[in-house]
Order: structure tokens, then C-alpha cells, then sequence
């Protein structure tokens, strides 16, 4: 073999070994979170409200692995307290309409509350899946997907943050909360530097400009949940501010006040443009949803999410 | 520069793409593709039929509760459509009468649960009722309205068989939608009651609609309950349920098909079934081998789709 080959083959051989340490060592969960730094409109990114809570109960980590298996970003939970100080996933108040046991989540035990066991959409009863611990949860997202946590704002960002840490995924954690800068810095003050902090947009809020600008003046989000009961209202005029600026823009697809009624429901009746594309159009760079599934397999049609 | 070299770092290479390919996962989404419906093979309502009538072949059934549930509001007309499209056999509502006597679909006593309103269906009238809309399986509002049991019926006629859960009380009144509706041979009325009371009380409609008796097989009389209906009036199939398999009834499941009449048991909750339920199927699909190996030809599944999967997978499924 001449020399010359032998160089160009090993430095080939070289250059493949560093490629493929370099490809292993960068995790999915990495690559989300440069989209999320990064937002276009060529990759749209895909949050799933409460898990997928169509294939196993809201807030279980049956509903989480789901959404891992279908591919999306970022799953959408919420977190509360337990009288003994645990983050555990949990939307309402009480465990009534989401487990077999009844009363508020802040008067069980951590122990207490995993004795229940969740219920499936439409109250159907027999899962046998817990009521997860944000922990349980983080470790099962590990290096995977990102999630978005809810009902933890002003609140228990304290005791997220120390979970994150413990767990190693702060940069896995998005938080999000209406409350001003000035309200956020004033209890968690440079945590509020430390953590991935998406403040919403609601339209209802007189002085949303403002309350937007003290967050680009001091901690400048990568993102923004962007919410809008019509096209008249000032966030949705804010869209294109946001974009200009190089900043996300999540649009929750859930519910008509939220989206201008471009929901998914929309998607499934009228068609997937009349409602995500719709969004897509008017600037959205990640969509909230409540069909994952179909949402991926339409981005997807689109060329809308790359590898 | 040495060679040597070289051959060391090319086994290395390979090493590396060799554990990265040993740790790529299957594309998750390729997995759950496979697990879709692949054919799309219209099925005549006849055909349908036949195989309800039939309880020796080897078809299994495949019944959808309280429609698809997971992709629209439960009991709604979507929640029916995405049934047929997806191939189920049966699907199973809930049938409710309104103060002023409209039929409609409804799970619970009361609307509070389903619906933008609140209240009691029998105290409610259907005026009221169809200005709602119905929530989605988180209670969420939907574009969804409540269906009466005719626009229910007119919506599966031809297309899918029927089961009309808590019709028992009302079978008169049910009847005469299904009459109305021409609906008569595709739809199976069920109640937990012994022969000769369902004789005595609706005698009048047994030869003109299917009805299924319901049979809890820890009841010590199961088997004469079973034994008189197939003397009588040899149903189209029997409801059972099987808290655990060590009852005898089961065994004699392959009896029954035998003489004629299908066994049906619902994949839904573990004391149906002994355990063997949709829950558990989720994680591991063989968990349904239990109501192959026991004659089971009728399964009422909260997983429809998983279920169908497994059936085909298995020949026992068109």
C-alpha cells in the first residue's frame, strides 16, 4: 500500500472515530434544546400537552414513554406538592377525577399518594400506572426529551430546580408562569439566571409589551408561549416582534381561545391547514398539542422536521 | 508512518459504529406504525352478521367501548365514525331516555361529567340537551354534540354491529328506534337477568332483535342460567364475566360455541377477565392469548386498535 493512501485511510479512520464519539455524545434531548435556542420555522417543534394522554392516563409515565416513542419534544406536565414536600405530577388541585382516591394533593403524603392508582381519559378506570415524582420522571426523560413544567410557577421553582439538579437535567426543564420579571426576580433571584424560563403572552394583559420587554431586558427567553382569543388581539400582533427578535413562538393549539379557534379539533374536521398550518404561517416555531401523532406525521408531510 | 497503527485503529472504528448501531434504537415510530391497521378492507354489514350469528368459526369480534374514546368524546357520532374506519366490529354506547322521552347517548346518570351542561338526563329535556356540547376525555369542550340513539343508529346502519349498553329498562323504547331505523339484525340488546324474567317482561321483542344475557360466572347458578337460555332461546351470545379463571363456567365456553352461541368477555378491567386486560395488554400484547386459548370469540376492548393488531397478527382477524 503507498504512503499516501495510508495517511488519506487513516485519517479518514480518525476523523470517523471522533464523528462517531462526537454523534453518541450529543443526545436527543441536546439537540432539542438547540432547536429551542435556535427557533425556525423549518423545524417545528412538537409539545404534548400532558403526556399523550389518548394512549395512557394525563401525567403518567406510561404517557411520557409514549411520547419519547412517538418523537416528539417536549411533553407538557404539571407538577404540585405533597404535605411532605414531593413535586409530583398532578393537574388538578385534587386527585378526584384523575385517580381512584379523592382529596386535595397537598394533604397526602408522598407514600399516601402512591397508593392510589391513575385513571384513564374519560374517567375509565383500572390502570395500574402511579402518580409519578417530577425525580421519576426526569430520570425516565433523561438524555431524551425535554419537559415543560406547569402549575409550578410562582410557586415551587425552588423544589423543581433542586430535583433538576439532583437529577441532572436542568437543561431538560422548561418552566413557565404569567408573572412579571419583576415578581419572578423578587422570590427566586438568580435561580430565575439558572433555569430555562418561558414566560406566556396573554392576551388579556394590558400591559403584555411591557411585561415582554422587562423579560428581553434582563434574562431574554429563548422562548415565548403566545396565546390569542382572535387575530385582533395585541399578542397575536406581537408575533412578528418575536420572530424578529429571533425568538420562539409556542402556539397552543388546545383550546379556540388560545389559537384563534385554529385548533387541533380543527385540524382533524377542516384539515391540518386550516389550523397547524395556520399557525405555522402566521410564525409559530412550535406547536402545543393534544394529538402528537397526527401533528408529527403532518410536519413530517411538510418537511418540517429535520433528522 | 506505521501500518501498525492503522490496524489497530480500523477494528477500533468498526467498534465504535458497531455499538452505536447496537444502541440505535428501532425508530419508535416505525414500531407503532406496524401496529396500525394496515388493510383498509371493507367489510359488509352481512358479513358482519354472519360472524355475529356464527359462533364456530374463528373469527374474534372486536367490540370498541363507548366508541373510540381516545380520539373523540365518548358515545359521540365521531367516536362511532373513527370505529368503522378503523375496522371494529361492534361498537358498544350507552343509551339514555331524556324527561320527554328522546333517546340519546350517554354514559352517566348525569351529564356533568361529558357535557358543557349539568344535571340529571331523565330530568333534562332534549331541547336543553342538544344546545351542549360534549367534552373530550380530559373535559375539555368539543365542536361534539350528544347523539340521539336514531342519528346514532343511522350512522352504523350497513357499516358496524351495535351493543346498547343500560338499554335493558328501556327495551321497548329502544326497539322502536331500532325498528324505525331498520336496524333490527345488527343490534344487540343486553341485560343480567335469567330467562324467564327477560320472557315475562319483553318476551314480545325476543324474535325480533338480538339479545345477550349478561352471566357473572361466580355466581353459583351460572351454568343452569346458561343451560336455560340455550334450551330457549339460544342467544346470539353470552356476556361473561370472569373475576378468576378457576371458575368452571370457563371450561365450558367451547360447549357453548358448540350449540350455537358465541362467548363473549371484556377485555376492559381485570376482574372481567381474570386479569388478562387491556392494561396489561399494552405492555405486552400476548397478555389477549388468554381469551384465545379459552373460546373467548367475542372481546369488548378499550384498545381497539391494539387489539385488532393482535388478532391479525394472529389469522383470527379479517
Amino acid at each position: 500500500m503507498k504512503t499516501a493512501l495510508k495517511y488519506r485511510i487513516l485519517s479518514i479512520a480518525i476523523l470517523s472515530v471522533f464523528n462517531s464519539i462526537y454523534s453518541q455524545d450529543v443526545s436527543q434531548s441536546a439537540k432539542i434544546l438547540e432547536h429551542l435556542k435556535n427557533p425556525s420555522g423549518d423545524h417545528i417543534l412538537v409539545v404534548s400537552h400532558r403526556g399523550d394522554w389518548r394512549y395512557a392516563p394525563e401525567n403518567s409515565l406510561q404517557a411520557v414513554q409514549r411520547c419519547i416513542d412517538l418523537g416528539v419534544d417536549i411533553v407538557e406536565l404539571d407538577f404540585r406538592l405533597t404535605k411532605d414536600g414531593h413535586l409530583v405530577a398532578m393537574h388538578d388541585e385534587t386527585v378526584n377525577r384523575t385517580t381512584n382516591g379523592t382529596g386535595k394533593v397537598s394533604e397526602f403524603s408522598l407514600q399516601e399518594i402512591k397508593k392510589l392508582r391513575l385513571k384513564n381519559a374519560c374517567g375509565v378506570r383500572h390502570s395500574r400506572q402511579q402518580v409519578p415524582t417530577l425525580e421519576e420522571v426526569m430520570k425516565l426523560v433523561k438524555g431524551k426529551v425535554m419537559v415543560n413544567l406547569d402549575k409550578t410557577e410562582s410557586r415551587w421553582v425552588r423544589e423543581a430546580y433542586e430535583v433538576l439538579k439532583k437529577t441532572g437535567t436542568i437543561d431538560q426543564a422548561i418552566f413557565k408562569g404569567n408573572d412579571t420579571f419583576e415578581v419572578m426576580k423578587e422570590k427566586y433571584g438568580a435561580l430565575m439566571d439558572s433555569i430555562i424560563y418561558m414566560p406566556k403572552l396573554w392576551p388579556k394583559n394590558k400591559k403584555v409589551r411591557a411585561y415582554r420587554e422587562a423579560y428581553e431586558s434582563t434574562i431574554n427567553p429563548f422562548y415565548y408561549e403566545t396565546l390569542f382569543d382572535s387575530e385582533k388581539a395585541e399578542t397575536f400582533a406581537m408575533i412578528q416582534d418575536l420572530r424578529r427578535d429571533g425568538d420562539g413562538f409556542l402556539a397552543i393549539a388546545l383550546w379556540d381561545d388560545l389559537c384563534a379557534g385554529r385548533t387541533d379539533e380543527v385540524a382533524l374536521l377542516e384539515g391540518p391547514e386550516k389550523a397547524w398550518g395556520w399557525l405555522i404561517e402566521k410564525g409559530a416555531t412550535g406547536v402545543m398539542t393534544d394529538r402528537p401523532k397526527e401533528l408529527m406525521e403532518y410536519l413530517k408531510s411538510k418537511a418540517l422536521r429535520n433528522p | 508512518m506505521n501500518f501498525k497503527i492503522l490496524l489497530v485503529l480500523v477494528p477500533l472504528l468498526v467498534f465504535q459504529v458497531s455499538c452505536q448501531n447496537g444502541v440505535k434504537t428501532v425508530p419508535a415510530s416505525k414500531e407503532l406504525d406496524s401496529s396500525e391497521p394496515k388493510r383498509k378492507v371493507k367489510v359488509s354489514i352481512e358479513a358482519l352478521i354472519d360472524n355475529l350469528t356464527d359462533s364456530k368459526n374463528k373469527e374474534v369480534i372486536v367490540v370498541a367501548h363507548r366508541g373510540d374514546w381516545r380520539n373523540a368524546p365518548e358515545n359521540s357520532l365521531q367516536a362511532i365514525d373513527n370505529c368503522i374506519k378503523m375496522g371494529v366490529d361492534m361498537v358498544e354506547i350507552d343509551v339514555r331516555e331524556t324527561r320527554d322521552g328522546k333517546l340519546i347517548l350517554m354514559h352517566d346518570e348525569t351529564i356533568d361529567r361529558t357535557t358543557t351542561g349539568t344535571g340529571k338526563v331523565n330530568d333534562l329535556t332534549w331541547d336543553y340537551l342538544q344546545t351542549l356540547q360534549l367534552r373530550d376525555g380530559i373535559g375539555h369542550e368539543t365542536p361534539h354534540k350528544i347523539p340521539t340513539l336514531t342519528e346514532a343508529l343511522e350512522q352504523c346502519k350497513g357499516k358496524i354491529l351495535v351493543n346498547l349498553d343500560k338499554s335493558y329498562d328501556i327495551f321497548g323504547q329502544c326497539y322502536q328506534v331500532i325498528q324505525n331505523t331498520g336496524t333490527a339484525n345488527q343490534v344487540l340488546i343486553k341485560g343480567a337477568i335469567p330467562y324467564r324474567q327477560v320472557k315475562r317482561e319483553f318476551g314480545q321483542y325476543l324474535d325480533k332483535v338480538h339479545f345477550m344475557p349478561i352471566i357473572r360466572a361466580n355466581n353459583s347458578n351460572s351454568q343452569t342460567v346458561v343451560d336455560e337460555y340455550l334450551e330457549h332461546l339460544k342467544p346470539v351470545a353470552f356476556e361473561f364475566t370472569v373475576p378468576q379463571d378457576t371458575f368452571q363456567i370457563v371450561e365450558y365456553f367451547d360447549d357453548i360455541r358448540a350449540k350455537g352461541s358465541s362467548v363473549w368477555v371484556n377485555s376492559l378491567w381485570p376482574h372481567h377477565n381474570s386479569g388478562h386486560d387491556d392494561e396489561k395488554a399494552a405492555i405486552d400484547p400476548s397478555v389477549y392469548d388468554w381469551f384465545i386459548e379459552n373460546d373467548v370469540d367475542i372481546i369488548q376492548t378499550d384498545r381497539p386498535k391494539l387489539l385488532l393488531a393482535y388478532l391479525r397478527a394472529h389469522n383470527l382477524h379479517n
